[in-house]
């Protein structure tokens, strides 16, 4: 088996329900999510329009769905979808979109068109039009349980190296916990910090919790790529692990398509709800402050404002507890002109940044945020997703801005009040 | 009150003062949509205005427009213009009868030949001219001999514009509008059950100022007050907006004012001044009083159905042909549906599952 136009088309067909065709329908072409989306906003090219990425998926379902487009298919006035055409779609499926989520907000008639960018991504890879770089990383992730090939070994040496500095102790593989904390590949690479500042946190507040040796990666290329199988899979090993460990509760860490994945699609992926519940890193750090368990000693004096990762803020619904924490040991914190529910992605998520063809327009689309920044004149910029973090400290360096990016939770941990505990 | 008497002269003898005079003008002016800048010249062409003669037919109606008309005012401006006009014919209020009142008539017709303005209130009966005869002259034959010689005919009330509750089914007299009689005058139909008092003195300035009849609707009436429907300057609107309804008369929905139309209101369909200059001197109008709209400016609205059925409903037993329509755009829908689920459930079945070894084009089955 390989990818093949006609799997391209085939999944295409299964793709479609009654919610795409009704968003389809009602389309009135307004053109109003151009101007929601920040591959339009910094390039201006009219093909950047949310609703024309969806192109290709339309004409199947005006062709195979609907009276008229049957019609006209028969007589032979449309033309059948084909691979070059998929091939010229790909950069604006894949390359131009990170599924932040905005264009949906915008919708005049309420189509969520980030929703179907999922669901055409679907037909995209199997029919062979999905990013080499993404198919890499989603191989990496299936065969090697990581999409940066992070390896149990690697993780060991991470926690070693935090229970050594910290001198804290992990727990690893804990039946029993109350929590199993999940982590992305680029925190246990580049932000190795986060699990010794969780650590801290979690002892602070006397919170049961483990790491587990068999499923410790949250990041899911599966619903990047748009393979749901795959995606399934992923989502099976951390369910399988959580079911094993007999945990209350997962935590999703500072990674925003993770929570997705593991929060927002993994039931519907593996058909059963879970027997565990799902809480990002940020809503657990906000329970513990309205129960009192959060003492924090200090303020950071520099300016501080908040990214908010858009599968965490405007697809997740974590708004309010992020800005309760900074409130906690924020001096000085401003808010960006659009942020919670509206704000602007960094530009590299939704396997954007697996895919190293998208860096320029990456880059260039970054200029949005830039525009952002240069508003409000932050020192520096806290968030939740490391993901973002990368991509936040890419821009900054492109476009010349001197700003430290750093992680809300290790913030936290870093005025946590000694005394407590 | 002599015939060369002017309009503004009448007005002042009458204790009008100038100021209330513009008022009027002003008022006259805003209510037919015309910028403020013809103020002035409405003043000084009314001001200047010979008393116009007016003839005045009444068929068959119940003299609900003349009531209104006359009766509703209170002296008002309004009121005091509209005895100004030289009203030379009007059998309910004049105190001549049978060949005296007639002979008014002609004589009016034959001084003005021309000039004069028509006013009808009343459908005109034509299945049988006994149906409705004034001293012993059918209606269909004193209209067309009347409005021979007018300048301008006003149709009065739904009666004279679309036939009203005569032409009502089963139209027993075969009851018909002045417009489907004359077709060579200039019509201006002042529909409603009855005309709201100012649209009639309204009409009646803007010929005086103008010499001319306001713009019309496709209806024949006046765009200046028929220009927007009951819906949509209604107070109420919001609620319907949002979507909370007076379901029955008495429910918390109708004590809280909420929109009627689930109880019958024909507002949306309805064009008419009522809901911007209301009744009885800007009192209020009937959906204020907490009753949905009639639609009474409308043609044929006694046959619309149930006053209190609301607009969405069908508004008489729909018909053999619409059921088996219906029944096959919905055994069509119903296919179509069916075949695209067929489709989609082929789609699934051919999917197959898609591993890692997929996602790139002539890569070698493992």
């Amino acid at each position: 088996m390989s990818a093949s136009l006609q799997r391209g088309l085939n999944a295409f067909k299964e793709q479609i329900d009654a919610p795409v065709a009704a968003f389809f329908s009602s389309c009135v072409r307004c053109g109003l999510c151009a101007n929601a989306c920040l591959f339009y906003t910094e390039t201006g090219d009219p093909k950047y329009t949310p609703i024309y990425k969806l192109e290709p998926l339309r004409r199947v379902w005006r062709q195979e769905y609907t009276f008229w487009g049957r019609l006209a298919k028969a007589v032979g006035l449309s033309k059948a979808v084909t691979d070059e055409e998929l091939g010229d779609w790909e950069e604006l499926v894949y390359d131009s979109c990170t599924m932040c989520g905005r264009c949906s907000m915008v919708c005049p008639v309420g189509n969520d068109i980030t929703y179907m960018i999922r669901k055409m991504r679907e037909g995209m890879a199997v029919a062979g039009h999905a990013p080499v770089g993404l198919v890499g990383a989603t191989k990496r992730a299936v065969e090697i349980g990581s999409p940066m090939g992070v390896k149990l070994p690697a993780l060991q040496a991470q926690i070693r190296h935090t229970e050594t500095e910290f001198g804290l102790e992990i727990p690893v593989d804990k039946e029993g916990a109350d929590y199993l904390l999940l982590l992305s590949s680029m925190e246990i690479m580049n932000f190795p910090e986060f699990i010794g500042a969780v650590a801290k946190i979690f002892k602070h507040a006397g919170v049961s919790w483990t790491i587990s040796s068999e499923a410790f990666e949250a990041t899911n290329s599966g619903i990047q790529i748009g393979v749901s199988e795959i995606a399934a899979e992923l989502v099976q090993r951390i369910v399988t692990a959580a079911e094993k460990l007999k945990v209350k509760s997962v935590i999703s860490p500072e990674c925003g398509h993770a929570y997705m994945a593991i929060r927002w699609e993994g039931p519907n992926l593996i058909g059963r709800p879970y027997s565990f519940k799902v809480v990002h890193i940020l809503e657990l750090l906000d329970q513990l402050r309205a129960e009192g368990r959060l003492q924090t000693t200090g303020k950071e004096s520099q300016r501080l404002t908040y990214h908010d990762p858009c599968q965490v803020s405007r697809r997740g619904g974590v708004v309010d507890q992020p800005r309760n924490l900074l409130n906690m040991v924020a001096e000085d914190f401003v808010e960006m002109p659009e942020t919670g529910t509206m704000n602007w992605c960094c530009g590299a998520g939704g396997g954007v940044s697996s895919n190293e063809r998208a860096d320029e327009i990456r880059l260039k689309a970054f200029n949005r945020k830039k525009q952002q920044l240069d508003a409000i004149h932050p020192q520096a910029i806290v968030s939740a997703c490391s993901n973002c973090r990368i991509h936040l400290e890419d821009g900054l360096e492109e476009y010349g801005m001197d700003m430290p990016v750093i992680s809300l939770t290790e913030t936290i941990a870093e005025h946590l009040a000694e005394d407590k505990s | 009150m002599s015939k060369d008497e002017t309009l503004g002269e009448a007005l002042r003898r009458q204790g009008i003062t100038r100021r209330g005079f513009l008022k009027f003008c002003a008022a006259t002016a805003s209510m037919m949509a015309l910028p403020p800048s013809m103020v002035p010249a409405i003043a000084a062409a009314l001001e200047k205005a010979m008393r116009p003669s007016v003839i005045w037919l009444s068929f068959q109606e119940c003299t609900g427009c003349t009531e209104s008309l006359t009766r509703s005012h209170s002296p008002t401006v309004e009121g005091l213009i509209f005895d100004t006009i030289s009203l030379d014919y009007h059998h309910t209020l004049q105190a001549a009868s049978g060949s005296a009142a007639e002979a008014a008539r002609e004589a009016a017709m034959e001084e003005n030949y021309g000039k004069y303005i028509l006013v009808v209130d009343g459908s005109i009966p034509t299945a049988n001219p006994g149906y409705s005869t004034i001293a012993g002259i059918s209606n269909k034959s004193m209209l067309l001999d009347t409005a021979k010689g007018a300048a301008a005919i006003v149709a009065v009330g739904t009666c004279a514009a679309y036939g009203g509750i005569p032409k009502a089914k089963p139209n027993p007299t075969g009851a018909v509008a002045v417009s489907d009689l004359i077709k060579d005058k200039p019509i201006i139909n002042v529909s409603g059950c009855p005309p709201i008092p100012v649209v009639i003195t309204g009409v009646l300035a803007h010929f005086l100022t103008f010499g001319t009849i306001p713009e019309l609707d496709a209806l024949g009436r006046p765009k200046a007050y028929y220009g927007q429907s009951i819906h949509d300057r209604c107070y109420r609107r919001p609620f319907y907006d949002k979507g909370l309804f007076a379901n029955t008369f008495d429910d918390e929905g109708a004590k809280k004012g909420w929109c009627l139309y689930k109880l019958g209101c024909k507002g949306p369909t309805t064009y008419n001044a009522c809901a911007t200059t209301k009744w009885n001197e800007g009192t209020s109008f009937p959906i204020e009083a907490g009753h949905p709209c009639l639609g009474c400016s409308e043609p044929d609205f006694w046959d619309g159905g149930g006053f209190y059925k609301a607009l969405s409903m069908p508004t008489e037993d729909i018909t053999r042909a619409a059921v088996y329509a219906v029944g096959a755009g919905a055994a069509a829908g119903v296919a179509l549906g069916a075949m695209n689920r067929a489709k989609k459930a082929r789609a699934v079945k051919t999917h197959e599952k898609v591993t890692i070894n997929d996602l790139e084009k002539g890569a070698d089955d493992d």
